[in-house]
C-alpha cells in the first residue's frame, strides 16, 4: 500500500471514529425526529378539540352528511347534550344541529368561536343541496324542468400549470443545491483547517517526513478528509432513501408527492445532473484552500482561525448568489460562474435556468479542474515548509512569504 | 556511508553552517556535539531534505531520494506522538509509513517494549504514558523498522541513567547490525561511551574532527592527575601550571599550558621520594568542550 493511502485511512479512521463526526452525522436526524415528533403529538393533542359534532333528530339527514364529510367531524358524539360537555371540556371545537321545521331546513351551530370558513362553505352547500332536493320533491316538477333547474354557469381557470411548477422547481432545485454546497464547506473547510493547523510545527511532523514526502502526505490527508465528505453524503442518500420509503407508507404523504410527481421529478433533474460535480469540485477546491489555510498558521494554537478565510470566502460565494437568483442572465453571474471558489455557486444556478449551453459548461469545469490541479501542486511543494516552520510569523506574512519563495 | 561534504546553509543573515564536511561510514557512530545553536539541528535538517543547502549530502554514493527514507530512522529534539492512539497504532503507523507491513511489525512490538522496559501494553493509549515511557515507544518508532542510518537529536536528553544504559545498548546493537549512526548530545559522558569519532561545530564551522583518541592528543597531555601533600597554591606556583582544581582529599588536577612541563613537575614533588599517584593524560572530552567553547569568547 502506499504510504499516501496509509496517510488518507488514518486520517479517514480518526475522523469517522471521533465523536464530534458521529454528531454531525446524527444532528439531521435528531433534528427530523424532533421536529416530526413534536408536531405529531401537537397535532394529536389539538385535533379533537378541533372537531365538530353533527347532531340531528334524522338519522337520514345526519348519515347524509357524513357520508358526504368525515374530515374534522367527531362522529362519536350523536347527542346535544354529549356535545354540550364535549365542548365545556374543550375536546370539541362545536356543534352543528341540522334540524327540518315543516319544509324548511335549518343548521345551528354552537361553539366558542365563529365556523371557519371551510366548514361554513361546507355546511352551507350541504343544507342548500338538501334544501333543492325538497324543494323539487314538493313542486312535483317533471324530470325536464328538473333539468333545466340544474343549469349551472361555467366557469374555468386556464393556468400555464407547467411553467408554474417549472419556475417553482428551478427555485427549489437552487436553495437545495447552494444551501448543500455551502454547509458542506462551512463544515468540511473548518475540520480540514484545523486536522492540519493541529499538526502544526509539531515534531512528528519532523518524523513523518523522514518516512516520505510532503506531497504526498498532503494528498492524503486530503483524500482521507474528501472520503469522510463522501461517507457522510453517502449516510445522507441511505438516510434519505429509507426515510423517504417510511414516511410513503403514510397516504397523506403519498397524496402529496403523487401530486407534485412532476415538481419532484424536475428538481431530481435539475440536481443530478453536471451540478453534482460543480458540488464535488467546489468541496475539492474549498478543501485545498481550508489545509493551505491551516497551514500557514504560525502554530497549532492557532488552529481555530486557520478556517476563518475560507469560511468567508464560502460565505461571500453563498450570499452573492441571492440577488442574482431572479436576474440569471446578469453579467456578473456569467463572469462568476467561470471563476473558481465561486463557480461551483453560479453555474449550477445558470445550469438550473438552462440558459448555458454544454459547452460553456465544460469550460467553466474545465477551469476549476485546472485550477484544482495548479492549486494542489502549489501546496503540495510548499507545505513540507510550511509545517515545519515554527517562527513568530502570523498567518497573512507566512502567506506573502509563500509567495516571495 | 553518509558523505556530507562542504554544506552551507544562511537562514537571512546568520550563517547557520558553513562549509561542513564529514563522514559517517556504516557500522559507526559519530557524535555531533556543539553548543545550542552551533548547527546540529540545521546539520541533521539538511541530511533530510527539510531544508534548501548549498554543498552536497549523498548516501551510499547518490543523494537522498524518497526511497531512502524508508532507511533512514529519525528522532527529533523535541518528543512529539500522536496522543490520541494506542502504542501499537502509533508503531505501526510511522512502520508503514516506513514502508514496513503491519503484519511484519505487530509481532516484534511485544518484544520491545519488553526490551525497553515501557510501563504500558500495546492497547496502553500514549496520553496515559509518563513522559519517559513516550520517551521510550519514540524510540521503538526510530528503530523498529531497522534503520541502515540512524539520526539521532539529543537522544539522551530526559532519559535516567538505567534507560539510558538501555538506550546505548540498542544504538550500539544497531552499529554492530552495519547502520551508520549520527547523534548529538551535550553529554559527553555519552559521546565517550557510545561514539567512534566526533564533530564539533561551532556556530555552524568544524571545529574539532576524528576519533576520539585523536582529539584528545590533538591537546596533548596536559592534564596531571596528582595526590600530594602541597596546598593547592603552593601547585599554582610550579611552573607550566596553567590552573589547578582540587578534587577531594588531597588529590588534585593540574591543568598544563605545556605537556613538556611535567617531568619538571615530577621531579619538584616527588623529590626523589615516593607518591601515591602521577599520572599525565590529555584532557577529557568535557573539558576540550569547554576549552573550544571558551575560545569563542576569548
Amino acid at each position: 500500500m502506499s504510504k499516501t493511502w496509509v496517510v488518507t485511512f488514518e486520517t479517514y479512521l480518526r475522523q469517522i471514529k471521533s465523536w464530534s463526526f458521529l454528531f454531525m452525522i446524527l444532528g439531521p436526524f435528531v433534528m427530523i425526529a424532533l421536529t416530526v415528533g413534536i408536531s405529531y403529538v401537537s397535532a394529536n393533542s389539538s385535533r379533537s378539540s378541533q372537531q365538530v359534532a353533527i347532531i340531528s333528530d334524522s338519522k337520514v339527514l345526519r348519515q347524509s352528511y357524513l357520508q358526504q364529510h368525515q374530515d374534522g367531524i367527531n362522529t362519536k358524539i350523536t347527542t346535544t347534550a354529549a356535545a354540550k360537555k364535549a365542548l365545556k371540556a374543550n375536546h370539541l371545537a362545536g356543534y352543528l344541529t341540522i334540524s327540518t321545521s315543516g319544509k324548511h331546513l335549518r343548521g345551528d351551530y354552537h361553539g366558542n368561536k365563529a365556523m371557519a370558513n371551510g366548514l361554513k362553505a361546507q355546511v352551507q352547500n350541504f343544507l342548500t343541496q338538501y334544501q333543492t332536493i325538497q324543494n323539487y320533491q314538493a313542486a312535483k316538477l317533471s324530470p325536464q324542468q328538473k333539468q333545466a333547474l340544474t343549469q349551472t354557469p361555467v366557469l374555468k381557470q386556464h393556468v400555464a400549470t407547467k411553467d408554474g411548477a417549472t419556475n417553482l422547481a428551478k427555485i427549489i432545485s437552487f436553495w437545495i443545491l447552494i444551501t448543500m454546497i455551502y454547509i458542506i464547506l462551512i463544515t468540511y473547510s473548518t475540520i480540514t483547517a484545523q486536522e492540519i493547523a493541529s499538526d502544526k510545527g509539531t515534531k512528528i511532523m519532523e518524523i513523518i517526513f523522514s518516512s516520505t514526502t510532503a506531497t504526498s502526505y498532503f494528498v492524503g490527508k486530503i483524500l482521507g478528509i474528501l472520503l469522510v465528505i463522501v461517507t457522510q453524503i453517502a449516510i445522507y442518500l441511505l438516510g434519505g432513501w429509507a426515510g423517504y420509503g417510511l414516511a410513503m407508507h403514510n397516504a397523506g404523504i403519498k397524496r402529496l408527492v403523487s401530486a407534485n410527481q412532476s415538481l419532484v421529478d424536475s428538481v431530481i433533474h435539475n440536481i443530478v445532473n453536471l451540478n453534482l460535480l460543480y458540488v464535488l469540485l467546489g468541496v475539492v477546491i474549498y478543501t485545498l484552500l481550508a489545509a493551505y489555510s491551516g497551514a500557514l498558521v504560525s502554530k497549532a494554537e492557532d488552529a481555530s482561525k486557520a478556517a476563518q478565510p475560507v469560511v468567508m470566502l464560502g460565505m461571500l460565494g453563498f450570499f452573492a448568489a441571492f440577488p442574482f437568483q431572479n436576474n440569471l442572465d446578469a453579467l456578473a453571474v456569467k463572469i462568476l460562474s467561470y471563476v473558481p471558489f465561486f463557480s461551483s455557486y453560479f453555474m449550477p444556478m445558470r445550469v438550473i435556468n438552462g440558459t448555458v449551453s454544454l459547452a460553456e459548461q465544460l469550460g467553466s469545469l474545465l477551469v476549476l479542474l485546472v485550477t484544482i490541479g495548479l492549486f494542489a501542486l502549489y501546496i503540495g511543494r510548499q507545505y513540507q515548509r510550511l509545517m515545519l516552520q515554527t517562527d513568530s510569523e502570523n498567518m497573512w506574512q507566512h502567506l506573502i512569504h509563500s509567495f516571495k519563495d | 556511508m553518509l558523505s556530507i561534504q562542504h554544506i552551507s546553509k544562511e537562514f537571512g543573515p546568520v550563517k547557520a553552517l558553513n562549509d561542513v564536511t564529514f563522514d559517517v561510514p556504516d557500522g559507526q557512530i559519530l557524535g555531533l556535539i556543539g553548543q545550542n545553536g552551533a548547527g546540529k539541528s540545521t546539520t541533521f535538517h539538511s541530511i533530510l531534505n527539510f531544508i534548501d543547502y548549498g554543498g552536497s549530502i549523498q548516501w551510499q554514493g547518490h543523494t537522498l531520494a524518497a526511497e531512502d527514507f524508508d532507511h533512514i530512522g529519525y528522532l527529533p529534539e523535541e518528543r512529539s506522538l500522536m496522543t490520541k492512539l494506542t502504542i501499537e497504532q502509533q508503531i505501526i503507523y510511522l512502520a508503514r509509513l516506513k514502508g514496513q507491513p503491519a503484519k511484519v511489525i505487530r509481532p516484534q512490538i511485544d518484544d520491545w517494549l519488553q526490551r525497553f522496559d515501557v510501563k504500558g501494553t500495546r492497547k496502553s493509549k500514549i496520553n496515559d504514558l509518563s513522559k519517559g515511557n513516550q520517551q521510550k515507544v519514540q524510540l521503538i518508532c526510530t528503530l523498529i523498522h531497522q534503520p541502515d542510518l540512524l539520526i539521532l537529536d539529543e537522544p539522551f536528553s530526559g532519559l535516567d541513567p538505567v534507560n539510558a544504559d538501555l538506550l546505548k545498548q540498542a544504538i550500539v546493537a544497531a552499529k554492530e547490525r552495519g547502520a551508520a549512526i549520527i547523534f548529538s548530545s551535550h553529554d559527553m559522558e555519552h559521546v565517550t561511551a557510545v561514539c567512534d569519532r566526533l564533530v564539533m561545530l561551532r556556530k555552524g564551522n568544524v571545529v574539532l574532527r576524528g576519533t576520539l583518541e585523536d582529539v584528545r592528543e590533538q591537546f596533548g597531555k596536559t592534564e596531571l592527575f596528582v595526590t600530594t601533600d602541597w596546598t593547592t597554591e603552593q601547585l599554582a606556583t610550579l611552573t607550566g601550571v596553567a590552573s589547578v582544581t582540587h578534587r577531594h582529599g588531597n588529590r588534585y588536577v593540574l591543568h598544563l599550558t605545556d605537556a613538556a612541563a611535567g617531568p619538571a613537575i615530577f621531579d619538584a614533588l616527588t623529590q626523589g621520594h615516593y607518591i601515591e599517584e602521577f599520572s599525565q593524560q590529555p584532557p577529557t572530552l568535557d573539558e576540550i568542550f569547554r576549552l573550544k567553547v571558551g575560545e569563542e569568547h576569548v
